[in-house]
């Protein structure tokens, strides 16, 4: 065999560890974490104030809206997990000047979270899983977001928080709907221990809100 | 499985052409420019490139050029924002880029020296496969792309049949519908492998 016919087997041999070479991207759950905003154009958050949130955070179970167990309520959250979403909301909300007030004490605005950790959903499941919060309202009723398009998720073992913002000063609501001024989705994987997944949702919830500078009074 | 039959089929190839002509076989270290240098500034170090010519006459060779090269760079988190949409988060950016060329070489010199430049041309398609992994989701466009290829370099003899090579190629992509024009200047080394 000559010199060169061995160097290109030699060459040849080599192919292969090419693909061994070929780069692996996300080695981390938190490099998977996506924070998603969206607001209704023209909107002038600063004249508002006041906001309520309720104290818990609706668990989204599925697109069949539900009641297994007959009480009225959709499922919420644990009592531990809902609290890491809302204190960081309200630590957020605080820092850009808003005020927490009861909802019984006509907030401006009121923000509503959920999660969950189905495969597909538009955000616009229905506003039954509110009614717990808001007695009196019909359970027909939606959401519409003024000037913009609803946020839309789709994912595969993935979990998503979201963040409705709702505008209390343009009721009585006439169209059956009420508006969402202020949208946000945090998706990430659904996978880690529960202190990694809260460090995560206080980390994207800080995000959310650094690139929503209009929300700032 | 896939690999295996590649490798093969370039072994196969590469023996065959080398019976009749010259097989290059060079590693390229690939420089984005323009559009690609927009989507990802980093160098690539992963890549082959394949080339089998036949003598057309004295100091003239025409051949086929085929490749592999990866450009890949990980882009830290940051916000894009579109109207009133702002999305966080790190991207993955990937670009595999498959020059697939007929070619025409020239030598100015006469070949019994050691040290042999040449200049080149290549017009064929640039598969250009660009993916962009966003949190859970992947964002993939493919795109042939017509090419134009100028290169220069030049030929160190080693031993009768057997050359090294030293040369610099420019693949600038057409723009198509689906994508910009992608273009990447690399630089070669290798072994030009001929028939005595």
């Amino acid at each position: 065999m000559t010199t060169s016919l061995r160097f290109l087997l030699f060459a040849c041999l080599l192919l292969p560890l090419l693909w061994g070479c070929y780069p692996k991207g996300a080695e981390y759950t938190d490099e998977l974490d996506l924070v998603y905003t969206n607001y209704a154009s023209g909107f002038n958050f600063t004249s508002l104030k006041t906001y309520s949130i309720p104290d818990s955070v609706v668990k989204i179970t599925g697109d069949v809206i539900n009641d297994p167990d007959h009480n009225g309520e959709p499922s919420f959250l644990p009592p531990s997990s809902a609290k890491v979403i809302i204190d960081q909301v309200k630590q957020n909300m605080n820092s850009y000047g808003w005020t927490l007030v009861d909802k019984n004490n006509k907030p401006d605005v009121t923000i509503l979270a959920s999660t969950m950790t189905t495969t597909n959903i538009y955000y616009y499941y229905d506003w039954w899983y509110w009614g717990w919060y808001y007695p009196g309202y019909n359970p027909g009723w939606g959401w519409y977001y003024p000037g913009y398009y609803p946020p839309y998720v789709t994912g595969y073992r993935s979990g998503s928080v979201f963040m409705q913002m709702i505008d209390n000063t343009s009721k009585p609501w006439t169209a059956d709907n009420a508006p969402v001024v202020w949208a946000c989705i945090l998706n990430g994987l659904a996978e880690g221990g529960s202190a990694n997944i809260a460090a995560r949702t206080q980390i994207n919830i800080d995000q959310a809100f650094t690139q929503s500078p209009y929300l700032k009074h | 499985m896939k690999y295996i039959i590649l490798s093969a089929i370039t072994l196969l190839c590469g023996i065959n052409l080398y019976s009749q002509g010259s097989f290059i076989m060079s590693y390229p270290i690939g420089f984005p420019m323009g559009n690609l240098h927009d989507y990802i500034s980093k160098t690539s170090y992963r890549g082959i490139n394949l080339e089998f010519l036949k003598t057309a006459k004295p100091g003239v060779s025409v051949g086929l050029e085929t490749g592999w090269n990866v450009f890949y760079e990980k882009a830290d988190k940051q916000p894009y924002t579109d109207g009133t949409k702002t999305i966080t988060g790190i991207s993955y950016r990937y670009t595999n880029a498959v020059p697939i060329l007929a070619e025409s070489k020239w030598y100015p010199m006469h070949e019994t020296k050691t040290t042999n430049p040449y200049v080149g041309i290549g017009v064929g398609t640039l598969f250009v496969s660009r993916s962009t992994d966003f949190g859970l989701y992947r964002i993939t466009t493919d795109s042939w792309q017509f090419c134009v290829r100028p290169e220069a370099g030049v030929l160190f003899s080693i031993e009768p049949g057997l050359k090294a090579m030293l040369g610099a190629k420019y693949y600038p992509g057409f723009n198509t519908s689906k994508l910009d024009g992608q273009g990447f200047l690399s630089i070669n080394v290798g072994f030009v492998f001929s028939s005595l």
